[in-house]
């Protein structure tokens, strides 16, 4: 299945991204998205993909929730808004 | 229906027109909060001198979760009429307005102050809007301290 996968902030500059399609085994989850970001992109260290928010369609979501196909995905740092 | 404002903006905030929105009739108290960007730091552990922030965000996510929040300030403070909630994005310098959060209520009493206080704390929670602190030592994206749980 196929997402859009949005960087932010500190995720932007360490890929070098700001946003990307991804294909993705059906069944796939929050965690195994993480851990293709953390492939894919070696500097964005494993400690960093563990702090980071995601967000599915626009809500916030955790490493259990399953991924549907076609999401809109963001990653991000904890906010800093205001 | 009462007046529920909520935007992000390049444009420099017009605060008395915001005020003037959310303003009705039958409004007594209105509680501003408005962040300024901060050039002199005197809090140990961040940059002491601030030449200017950028700001960026995820603005669908970011218009949904400041419409979020408004609801819930409704839900806890119900004499609650206007609200507004804007956020500027770009390069920001010393002495200028950020962000506005204001309330209006009747009268000043049930809640308003609180209100606006919990809008700009929450604002500081879960809205995908995210600054990057630039200074002459160089510069460093702000990191947030709250981690939203998965559907908050």
């Amino acid at each position: 299945m196929k997402i859009t996968l949005l960087f932010f902030a500190t995720l932007r500059s360490l890929t070098g991204e700001k946003s990307i399609e991804v294909e993705l085994p059906p069944g796939s989850r929050v965690a195994d998205l993480k851990s293709w970001i953390a492939d894919r992109y070696p500097n964005v260290a494993p400690a960093l993909v563990e702090t980071v928010l995601i967000s599915i369609n626009r809500e916030y979501a955790g490493d259990d929730d399953p991924i549907p196909d076609g999401a809109e995905i963001a990653l991000f740092p904890p906010v800093s808004g205001g | 229906m009462p007046p529920t404002l909520y935007s992000i903006t390049e444009d420099e905030l017009d605060l008395d027109d915001l005020l003037a929105q959310i303003t009705l009739p039958s409004t007594g108290a209105a509680c501003f909060f408005t962040g300024m960007v901060r050039g002199e730091t005197q809090k140990e552990g961040l940059p002491p001198r601030t030449e200017y922030l950028e700001y960026e965000a995820y603005r669908p996510m970011a218009e949904a979760k400041m419409r979020q929040i408004a609801e819930e300030i409704r839900e806890r403070w119900p004499t609650v009429e206007g609200i507004a909630i804007v956020q500027r994005l770009g390069r920001l310098y010393p002495m200028t307005p950020t962000v506005l959060v204001a309330c209006t209520a009747p009268h000043r009493d049930t809640g308003v102050f609180e209100a606006a206080r919990y809008g700009i704390d929450r604002l500081k929670e879960i809205v995908p809007i995210w600054k990057k602190e630039v200074g002459p030592d160089g510069e460093t994206w702000v990191e947030g301290e709250y981690h939203p749980k998965p559907g908050e």
